[in-house]
């Protein structure tokens, strides 16, 4: 896969298609079996202050080392707060890959395309790979391009509701106007939501709460690989038309009862 | 001598001369996944060794956490 069809970001190939984040697992052991069940190449973590009374266990130790950790920007309200964020986890070692999110919105979630736009210009500037999460808006697409960002990623709908695919014409726009990959993040709850956003053109989809809520959550990691798979393969082969009136599948003369 | 810093918003006696990364050694914290701020500046992993703590140093000391 790697090799014929692979997702290429900031120069980097990768053979996976299908982002993951390791929040909301009931452990760390059940989040490296349905990482590893995800076939993700691309892993986000959040960055959070030691609590030095119970300073527990490294998640890193749990994670693949062929994996490349994102950490990202969660907890940020500001540019500001977003970009110190990433120089610390940077300075500390982790990748200078950033997913930015500057979320000022407890409620829905939703990320502050100001912020967040003159957060990815500084970062771009000091040498990271930024990876923003946006409202899907073209608009906002272009601008974050235009200063350098590695992908846009569009929410199909608030973080973690699960809903699918609800701003799917905006995100039809995204695809078609696209110059670096788009990557569908937040709010996707079923493989056939993933599949579907594959089949319209993202170039890859992000995925972390409905599978690690799942029953069964390494089934499920595995239920999203197949379906972005499955949805890509599609988009790629070339998907008909829809048109408003039927057209037969059989042939239309030489059935028995005719004389 | 003893040295006072604060470290995530609470006042922590230090030796003189002691390093970041002797601090977080005693603090449970491995460094391997330590991430530092010392006095709003990001410390960079390669100079845990070499960083020797001052007195009223303020330390932001975080590290990766599962998140989505």
């Amino acid at each position: 896969m790697a090799e014929r069809d692979a997702f290429v970001v900031a120069g980097r190939a990768f053979g996976s298609r299908l982002l993951t984040g390791t929040g909301k697992y009931e452990s760390f052991d059940a989040m490296r079996d349905a990482l590893a069940a995800s076939g993700s190449e691309i892993v986000t973590v959040a960055v959070r202050r030691i609590d030095l009374d119970s300073p527990d266990g490294d998640i890193t130790a749990f994670l693949p080392a062929e994996v490349l950790l994102l950490p990202n920007t969660s907890g940020c309200e500001t540019a500001d707060e977003a970009v110190r964020t990433a120089r610390l986890a940077r300075a500390g070692g982790l990748p200078d890959w950033v997913k930015l999110e500057v979320i000022p919105d407890p409620r829905y979630l939703l990320p502050d395309p100001v912020e967040t736009l003159r957060a990815a210009a500084t970062l771009v500037e000091e040498g990271f790979t930024v990876l923003p999460y946006v409202l899907p808006d073209p608009v906002l697409q272009k601008k974050l391009e235009e200063v350098g960002c590695a992908t846009v990623m569009p929410l199909a709908a608030p973080i973690g509701s699960g809903r699918g695919l609800k701003l799917r014409d905006a995100i039809r726009i995204m695809v078609e106007q696209a110059e670096v990959p788009l990557v569908v993040d937040a709010g996707l709850g079923a493989p056939s939501h993933a599949a579907e956003a594959m089949e319209l053109g993202a170039d890859a989809v992000l995925v972390n709460t409905a599978i690690a809520r799942a029953d069964d959550p390494v089934a499920m990691a595995r239920a999203f690989r197949l379906a972005v798979e499955a949805g890509r393969e599609a988009f790629v082969a070339g998907l008909i038309p829809e048109q408003d009136s039927a057209e037969a599948s059989s042939p239309l003369t030489g059935a028995i009862h005719e004389s | 001598m003893s040295l006072r810093v604060v470290v995530n918003g609470r006042d922590q006696a230090v030796e003189s001369g002691e390093t970041l990364a002797a601090l977080l050694e005693r603090l449970g914290v491995g460094p391997r996944y330590a991430l530092v701020e010392r006095n709003g500046e990001p410390v960079e992993r390669r100079r845990y060794e070499e960083v020797r703590l001052e007195d009223g140093d303020r330390l932001v000391v975080a590290r990766p956490v599962a998140g989505g």
